[in-house]
Parts: structure tokens; C-alpha cells; sequence
């Protein structure tokens, strides 16, 4: 069995590395990777501007940012990838690439769930910080800036992580539009060989929880490197850990 | 502790331009939460390096009222004027943020930025508010800190420091911003009973600088010696205001009278 997991891999690690790159799109793994990061990267700064703009009094910040979050709440993920996928370039009347149209749904699926870890990070300081930054003549983008992001959002890193490693996972579902992303690549190879399923979707989840650990891992060394940097328990309450509350089982 | 925050010298009260005005005006002033009426008609004034203690039952309005005077609270109705400038009127963002700026304020509960050391906490306005240099505000927080007695702390987080230093570098915090005037609503009740002498030191130093102070406390024996008023609340409305002397020997309104005669006992 690890020998077969040896041989799949030898004989086939360009495809699972970058897919049929160069002579075709980027795929496999790098694919993987790409979408992995920009969706975060991307999904992330919206989910602070979403949580603001629940948090806000105005309703038109308020209205359409409620309507997102509970979307994408209610709605399966795969169910909003079909609809973009199908909808999307009949509205705009031009094909638009696999890989985009993932990065889109996934940004604006996992922006909504970030969002609300945000915003709770943001309720859970209370008035007072905001109160006290007002009171010293600060602005409200000023009291965001310096005290009252900084600390939400360090208060909500295992929680934040978390739903960046959901991400990485949920970029499986581009298999069903064609985005030739690694567990596309497996599949092709799983065709390709037919009587290793097994071991070929073995060493897929053996990659995905290399990545997944490799992000949880990096997430404990920050917040201890913050905690630290805070010498002491300051506002770190902090029984709950990145590993715990991410950790594989 | 005491003896560490007097020796220090002066701080500076910054100077003001309406100096024949009196520096919190309350004029007609009434406040509800929902259909409650938490201010009732309050007309009253603190004047320059005037120290008033507000005092009166729970609940009785007196957070409200002294958080009217920095809109920390919205007013229905009546006007309040800081330094001569209208508080609740037709304010832009950025005259209200200066308004703010310059009328110190201290919590019950500290609200020290806990994410940021003592010193970082007390520069951190007069940088990004004021525009000071980092270097001017750093040497003028270290001052502040050695009035309150807490230069050692400077580099500690507020989850080191005990209640009582974490008060005095909240007071540290508001006068970085040089405000002529400081407002603080029971600063010493969240602390244990030990604590509580040093944070009404350094406010007693204040006072005897000529911070212009509006003071809602429950510790009697400072009202006594350092308040130039005393204003009584019950119930949304000042139903007394006069000098500690008097109020104590001889409060006029009946509730006073029995408020008085509670805390004896
Ligand atoms: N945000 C609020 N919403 C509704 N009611 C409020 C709110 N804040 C205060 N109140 C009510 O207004 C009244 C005055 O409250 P306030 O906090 O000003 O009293 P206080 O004199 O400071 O009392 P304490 O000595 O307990 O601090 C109380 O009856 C209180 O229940
Ligand atoms: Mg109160």
C-alpha cells in the first residue's frame, strides 16, 4: 500500500504539482494553493468591511451586508458555486473562467463567515474601549485602527484560522465546475489507473491535512509570538487555543 | 504613594480663550432612555478650576449626566456648553472628535487599552489626535506617569498593574491630551479599599493644581476636603447644590437629608 501511495506519486507528481501547466491551465496542488490563498487574502479584509457594516446604523451598509451573511448561512456552498457558475455568464453574457468563478464565490461565501466570527470579536470587547477612544478625541476609523481591531481580531485568531483551513478545504467543490485544482488531478489519475482509488485519494487527504496542519501550525507560533510580544496574559483570554479548536481528529 | 504624586511638578491647564464663561454649562438639560427620563430640566454650571462632586442615590442620573458633557449621551432637549462651546448642537465629526479631545475623561472601569503598554496608552492620542511628535509625547507621558507615581510602570501592560495603577495611568492617559478640564465618573469604585487612597491622591493634586474637576464619587471624606460644590441628584434632577460644609452640616432637601443620614449608617 505505501509502495503503491510511492509509485502514484513518482509517476505522477507533475500533475498533482501543477496540473497540465505549462501546456495547460495551472492545476493540482499550486491550483490548490493559489485559490487557497487569494481566497483568504481576499475573503478576510471583506469580512472586516462586512462586519463593520453590520455593526453600523446606516441602513444601506447594514441591509445588503445582513442579506450576504444570511446567504450565505442558509444556502449550501456547492449550491452558490452551481449558481454563479451558471448564472453569472448569462448575466454578464461572457464565459468566465472556472477558477474565477470559485475565487468569487468562495470570497464572498467564506468573507460572510469570517465576518461573523469578526463581529463577534468586536461585540465581545464591549463599549467601553471604543468609549474610551472617543472620549480622548480619537475617530471612529482611528478607534478602529488602533484600539478596537487589534484586539478583536487577536481575540479571534483560533476562530479566524479555523474557517481559513474550512476554506482550504471547500476548494475541493471547484472539482464540480472543472477548476483543475488537486482533487481534480486525483481524479484524473484515479481514471487513469482505475484499480487504486484507495490509494489515490489516500494520498489526497494525506496532502490536504499536510497543508491544513502546515496553517494551523503557523497560527500557534503567531499568536504565542503576540502573546509574548504582550508579556503576560493582557488580552489574551486565552483557555482556547488555534491547536484545540482546529486540530484534525 | 501619596507623598510620590504631590512632589511631582505642576501639570499644565491648558489655557483657554472664553474665559469669562463659566467651563460646563448645563442649561435646561434633559435626557430619557426610551419613554424613562434619566435628566430632568438640570440647569447648573462648573466653573473655571471650579472641583464639583456629584453625588446622590443609585441610579439617581449622576453617569448620565457627567457623560452628556463629552456626548457619550445624546440630550433630548436644552443645551450644554463646554469652555463656551455648544456640546449637543450641529456638530461636524471632526469639531466633535476636537471638542472631545479636550475634556479629560476617567471610567469606573479604567478602560485602559490593554493590548498596549502604559506608556503606549498615554501617547497614542496626543500622536494620532493631536499630530505631537512621538518623541514630545513620549517625554511629556513619562512625566504624567511620574506624577501619578507609576515611571517604573511605563512599560507594563495593564494586565500587570493593579487597579489602583491602572486608574492612575488612566488619569495619566486623559491629561496627555492637555484637557482644561477632567471629568471622572466613580473612579475609585471598582477598586479594593487599599487602592483607593492613592487614585484620590492624585486627584487631590489635580484639584489643587486648579484642574476645573467634575467628580462623581461616593467618597465623602474627599467631597469634604477637596470639592468647591457639591451636587445633590435624585432621581434625574440636581436638587441641591452647595458648598461641602454645608451640605454635610446641613442639607436643605429632605432627600438629601435621608441620603445623608443612609451613608452614616
Ligand atoms: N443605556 C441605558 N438604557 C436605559 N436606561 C438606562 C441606561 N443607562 C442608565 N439607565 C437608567 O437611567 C437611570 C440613571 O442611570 P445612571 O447610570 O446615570 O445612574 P447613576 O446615578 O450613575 O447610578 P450609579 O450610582 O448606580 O452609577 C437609571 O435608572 C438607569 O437604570
Ligand atoms: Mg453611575
Amino acid at each position: 500500500m505505501i509502495g503503491d501511495i510511492l509509485t502514484i506519486l513518482r509517476d505522477n507528481w507533475l500533475l498533482l504539482l501543477v496540473g497540465q501547466y505549462p501546456n495547460g491551465p495551472l492545476g493540482g496542488f499550486a491550483a490548490t494553493l493559489l485559490l487557497s490563498a487569494l481566497s483568504i487574502a481576499l475573503a478576510f479584509p471583506l469580512s472586516v468591511l462586512i462586519a463593520l457594516a453590520r455593526l453600523s446604523r446606516n441602513p444601506l451598509l447594514l441591509w445588503p451586508s445582513t442579506v450576504l451573511v444570511y446567504v450565505a448561512r442558509g444556502v449550501p456552498l456547492l449550491m452558490l458555486i452551481l449558481w454563479v457558475y451558471f448564472m453569472v455568464p448569462l448575466l454578464i453574457g461572457a464565459a468566465v473562467p472556472g477558477f474565477v468563478t470559485m475565487l468569487v464565490t468562495l470570497v464572498l461565501y467564506e468573507g460572510a463567515f469570517l465576518s461573523e466570527v469578526v463581529r463577534g470579536g468586536i461585540v465581545a470587547l464591549g463599549r467601553g474601549q471604543m468609549e474610551a477612544a472617543r472620549a480622548l478625541g480619537q475617530s471612529y476609523p482611528q478607534a478602529l485602527l488602533y484600539i478596537i481591531l487589534p484586539q478583536a481580531l487577536y481575540n479571534v485568531i483560533p476562530s479566524l484560522i479555523s474557517q481559513f483551513v474550512s476554506t482550504i478545504k471547500e476548494t475541493t467543490l471547484g472539482y464540480v465546475i472543472n477548476v483543475p485544482e488537486l482533487t481534480f488531478a486525483a481524479n484524473q489519475i484515479n481514471n487513469q489507473l482505475l484499480t487504486k482509488p484507495f490509494q489515490v485519494f489516500f494520498l489526497l487527504a494525506i496532502i490536504y491535512y499536510a497543508v491544513c496542519w502546515t496553517l494551523t501550525f503557523l497560527a500557534v507560533r503567531l499568536e504565542r509570538r503576540i502573546a509574548r510580544r504582550r508579556a503576560g496574559p493582557a488580552a489574551a483570554p486565552a483557555p482556547l487555543t488555534v491547536r484545540q479548536l482546529t486540530a484534525e481528529p | 504613594m501619596t507623598s510620590d504624586a504631590e512632589m511631582i511638578p505642576d501639570v499644565k491647564i491648558a489655557e483657554t480663550s472664553n474665559a469669562g464663561t463659566a467651563m460646563i454649562r448645563f442649561e435646561n438639560v434633559t435626557k430619557y432612555y426610551g419613554a424613562y427620563k434619566a435628566l430632568d430640566d438640570v440647569t447648573a454650571e462648573v466653573g473655571r478650576g471650579e472641583v464639583v462632586v456629584v453625588c446622590g442615590p443609585s441610579g439617581s442620573g449622576k453617569s448620565t449626566l457627567i457623560r452628556t458633557v463629552n456626548r457619550l449621551e445624546e440630550i433630548a432637549s436644552g443645551t450644554l456648553t463646554f469652555d463656551g462651546e455648544s456640546v449637543h448642537g450641529p456638530l461636524k465629526a471632526a469639531a466633535l472628535n476636537r471638542l472631545r479631545s479636550r475634556i479629560g475623561f476617567v471610567f469606573q472601569s479604567f478602560n485602559l487599552f490593554p493590548h498596549l503598554s502604559a506608556l503606549d496608552n498615554v501617547i497614542l492620542s496626543p500622536i494620532k489626535v493631536n499630530g505631537a511628535k512621538r518623541e514630545v509625547a513620549k517625554a511629556r507621558a513619562m512625566a504624567l506617569l511620574d506624577r501619578v507615581g507609576l515611571s517604573a510602570k511605563a512599560g507594563a501592560y495593564p494586565a500587570q498593574l493593579s487597579g489602583g495603577q491602572q486608574q492612575r495611568v488612566a488619569i495619566a492617559r486623559a491629561l496627555a491630551m492637555e484637557p482644561p478640564a477632567m471629568l471622572f465618573d466613580e473612579p475609585t469604585s471598582a477598586l479594593d479599599p487599599e487602592m483607593v487612597g492613592e487614585v484620590l491622591a492624585v486627584m487631590r493634586s489635580l484639584a489643587a493644581d486648579g484642574m476645573t474637576m467634575m467628580c462623581v464619587t461616593h467618597e465623602m471624606g474627599f467631597a469634604r476636603e477637596v470639592a468647591d460644590r457639591i451636587w445633590f441628584m435624585d432621581a434625574g434632577r440636581i436638587l441641591e447644590t452647595a458648598p461641602p460644609d454645608a451640605f454635610f452640616s446641613n442639607p436643605q432637601h429632605p432627600r438629601a437629608k435621608k441620603f445623608l443620614s443612609d451613608l452614616r449608617h
